[in-house]
């Protein structure tokens, strides 16, 4: 009896010890089934040992993405055409949006990113990796060998400083624009508004190409007042979350209250703090006033970027920060017509807002990117080739026509004028028909939505006269990068970086005196600001 | 049929003792295994917080820094300012929502319908296995200006209103409520445990005597889980700097941001919303570590000094066995 019970109590042990053991263990597998990618090889594709065909050898390539494509959707004819064209076995890892930092960040540290991945660059992290050999660096001669890779690369000054600053090439920063550049130099899409054309007629508010912030509220008041579309309690009049709220009402008005100008030299070559100027705290004032009138959603602060959804999934929003991007105007128009039966044509108007002094100050030039492209230092030199191949023919124009129309013959074709033709139907787009192109890795859409003819020429001509509007109001209301702070990197800087636009938003909601609210949270953040600033002038300081 | 052996009782030989209860020993292995593989080992990452992390270079690798993250940290009033709500926040919610599992499972037992007893008990436990993202969108749900609890008031001719989830003054009492309704009835499996042990003689006893329902719960049941507890307390003691980050997480907004950055949600931000710092964020982990563990040993002390068993029992008395 003893022995029975001395061998069932070794059992239940050494069970428990397993299945821990594989729970562990199974665990492990998971994470790194969805994260390895080091070490991606190379499947047979063929056995002949004289290959002509570059790609007669199939390559599986690991790659982490922000699109999220369903398996049914890798099996659609436009991946299979990269596919087969490229030979490539996609190894494929969702980043969500949320996590993207984090995920990232982890993977890199742990040097075990994916062969591919997109990175939200920003420079004190980039530098870090580089001196820590966790980002692969490409060989010298690869602009002579993926020439058109090189040409797009090369129209983000940011990549060319990089490369100099850090003796070679380990990051590909994403251009916006590359053959269809809209303004020279380049503004950025914040700051373009959609509103209810026919809301605005019925309250007698005109529409005009530019709107002061001031004017955005008087429309936000009219109907507010006289509820013209009868949306009732539901009405929204200024759809805005903290961080368009921001761009609404404190960038318009404030050259220096974005986070990516906060830290700027003053007349007198001093370095100071963008949201410590008066300007930030009058520009926070007038939001305080909308919010505290009901112009904006009682809860904006629960809000997030997709909410904006609502001015035309529901129809309850008066007004929204829309992007001056042709594609999310082609969006509206059919999310419109889709959901509220109207044409968008009748009810909505684009513009853009300036400060109250009719000048456009929500201009930040950037260095012609979006986020960049980062390579695994494991990655193999047969993967590395291969993926700047699939890289540098999407940077051609054919490449780029596939990418943004699909596939020719099917999708699209030209005309008689050699002008390419959407066959797709009016209310379906690439994405409808093949979900996220993944492929497209490079050049951002931006640039083709300029000439993109699936989407209607006027709202290409109309995004295209707003973002000059925008550079036309701007001017003399922006400056050069300032290199010295954007390559600068410390301990100091990252203690001082803030996300300032749910610090405003913050502000605003305090109940008592805003100036004495703001004079105070200026003195609390001073603590950690004055030590950067100090770096700053002390290092770049004097006109 | 075999004599049973007698152990020579050898009185304070851990290994007699070991020997004696070899198969009771056994079943520990998994879960001492579990300890210091994922408990103990990567306490060597704790090095981090005194060095500069070079991810090439690895933990051990990594040059060392001394004292200087923790002066970065200490220096930092965010740091201090995130400190004292933690302290704040968590003992008050300790004193608040502690005792709600007690009576609830003081509650449950009292039940007389076995049946009904169970559909309680597995309703209050529920909520527990909900993750904090899907309850912060619960309350959204029923708190916002659009929700269910408004709506309602709404109905009752309530004009207003009310500002639940951008309120500050609101926010830790929400964080109360919701830990209450999550972890209660999961909390309150311990006590009901500890009940369930308790001799019916004991019960039997006082029928006998005549005693009230309210007695035996007051003269029986509290005292025979009271050790229980006093354990469950020091534990959460211990946990005092580290409990939350989900819930915070995912009930904080710009609106109550003021109020909602309690230690973990600043770890998380210079961890994760500013450059990369391991060794940073390292040295505030560190520190709450430290401070949880007095926390701790000063539960312990203060279990002991007014009566209780504390963590290991009679102050590390051991009973002797009678043979």
């Amino acid at each position: 009896m003893k022995k029975t019970k001395a061998a069932l109590c070794l059992l239940l042990a050494l069970l428990m010890a397993f299945t821990f053991i594989s729970c562990s263990g199974g665990e492990e597998g998971q994470a790194s089934s969805s994260t390895t990618t080091a070490t991606s090889t190379a499947s047979q594709g063929t056995s002949s040992t004289e290959v002509e065909d570059p790609y007669a050898e199939t390559r599986n390539i690991s790659i982490a993405v922000l699109d999220y494509v369903t398996d049914e959707e890798f099996q659609n004819p436009f991946h299979q055409f990269f596919k087969d064209k490229f030979n490539i076995e996609w190894d494929y890892n969702y980043v969500e949006w949320a996590s993207w930092d984090e995920v990232l960040r982890i993977w890199i540290n742990a040097d075990d990113l994916p062969d591919v991945s997109i990175w939200n660059y920003n420079y004190q992290d980039f530098e870090n990796y580089v001196d820590q050999g966790l980002l692969y660096r490409f060989p010298d001669d690869w602009k002579e060998r993926w020439p058109n890779a090189a040409m797009a690369y090369e129209k983000s000054p940011l990549n060319l400083e990089l490369e100099e600053r850090l003796g070679g090439t380990y990051i590909m920063l994403r251009p916006i624009y590359v053959y269809n550049a809209v303004t020279d130099p380049i503004v950025n899409q914040i700051g373009v508004v959609a509103l209810r054309k026919d809301w605005a007629e019925a309250v007698g508010f005109p529409i005009k190409d530019t709107y002061t912030v001031e004017e955005t509220l008087e429309y936000a008041r009219l109907v507010k007042e006289q509820d013209p579309g009868n949306v009732g309690s539901a009405l929204i009049p200024l759809c805005l979350d903290p961080q368009n709220a921001m761009f609404h009402f404190v960038t318009s008005q404030a050259n220096h209250a974005a986070p990516e100008t906060a830290f700027y030299k003053n007349e007198e070559g001093v370095y100071v703090w963008g949201p410590a100027q008066e300007e930030v705290y009058e520009a926070l004032k007038i939001y305080q006033d909308a919010y505290r009138e009901g112009l904006l959603d009682p809860e904006f602060y629960l809000m997030n970027d997709n909410d904006k959804d609502r001015f035309y999934i529901n129809g309850t929003a008066a007004m929204y920060q829309m992007g001056g991007v042709a594609e999310f105007r082609q969006t509206c128009d059919t999310e419109i017509q889709n959901n509220l039966g109207l044409d968008s044509d009748e009810v909505v108007h684009t513009a853009i807002v300036l400060g109250n002094d009719e000048k456009y100050h929500n201009i930040i030039l950037g260095s012609n990117f979006w986020s960049s492209l980062i390579f695994s230092p494991n990655i193999t030199d047969e993967n590395f080739e291969r993926i700047m191949d699939l890289i540098d023919w999407t940077c051609t124009q054919e490449g780029q026509y596939v990418c943004n129309m699909g596939l020719e013959g099917i999708d699209w074709e030209y005309d008689e004028n050699g002008e390419a033709v959407s066959l797709l139907g009016e209310d379906t787009s690439v994405y409808d028909k093949y979900g996220a192109r993944i492929e497209s890795l490079y050049i951002l859409e931006d640039d083709f939505a300029v000439v993109n003819p699936s989407i209607k020429d006027e709202y290409r001509e109309r995004m295209n006269y707003l973002a000059q509007l925008k550079l036309d109001y701007g001017e003399g209301e922006y400056s050069d990068i300032d290199w010295d702070v954007e390559f600068h990197s410390s301990r100091n800087k990252a203690q001082a970086t803030l996300q300032l636009s749910q610090e405003y938003a913050n502000l605003i909601l305090q109940e008592g005196d805003l100036r004495t609210n703001w004079e105070d949270w200026v003195a609390q953040k001073m603590v950690v600001i004055q030590p950067y600033l100090d770096e700053l002038n002390s290092q770049y300081g004097g006109l | 049929m075999r004599k049973d052996r007698i152990l020579k009782p050898k009185t304070g030989s851990l290994l007699a003792e070991i020997v004696k209860n070899k198969w009771t020993y056994v079943l520990l292995i998994p879960g001492t295994v579990w300890f210091i593989i994922f408990a103990y080992m990567p306490m060597g990452g704790l090095s981090l917080a005194f060095k500069h992390y070079n991810a090439r270079m690895g933990i051990w690798g990594s040059p060392w820094t001394g004292f200087e993250n923790f002066s970065y940290l200490f220096a930092d009033p965010a740091f201090w300012a995130s400190v004292w709500r933690t302290l704040w926040i968590n003992i008050s919610k300790l004193v608040i929502t502690f005792p709600v599992p007690v009576l609830m499972a003081l509650f449950l037992n009292e039940i007389r319908m076995r049946r009904f007893s169970k559909v309680c008990q597995t309703l209050y436990t529920f909520p527990y296995f909900l993750s904090w993202v899907v309850v912060s969108g619960v309350m959204i749900n029923v708190l916002s200006y659009t929700g269910v609890v408004n709506s309602f008031l709404q109905l009752l001719g309530v004009d207003e209103p009310i500002n639940f989830l951008g309120s500050k003054s609101k926010f830790v009492p929400m964080l109360y409520l919701t830990e209450i309704w999550k972890n209660s009835g999961w909390s309150a499996i311990v006590y009901i445990a500890a009940i369930s042990g308790i001799d019916m003689e004991q019960y039997e006893a006082a029928d006998l005597d005549g005693a009230t329902r309210w007695q035996k719960i007051w003269r029986i049941t509290l005292p025979n889980i009271l050790p229980t507890v006093f354990v469950m307390f020091i534990l959460s003691t211990g946990n005092i700097l580290t409990n939350g980050f989900d819930q915070v997480f995912n009930l904080q907004n710009a609106a109550t941001r003021d109020v909602a950055e309690v230690l973990d949600i600043y770890i998380y931000r210079v961890t994760f919303q500013s450059s990369t710092d391991f060794g940073f964020s390292t040295a505030v982990s560190l520190f709450r570590s430290v401070v949880n563990l007095i926390l701790l040993v000063m539960a312990d002390r203060l279990a002991k000094v007014f009566g209780g068993s504390g963590l290991f029992g009679e102050g590390g008395k051991r009973e002797k066995r009678k043979v």
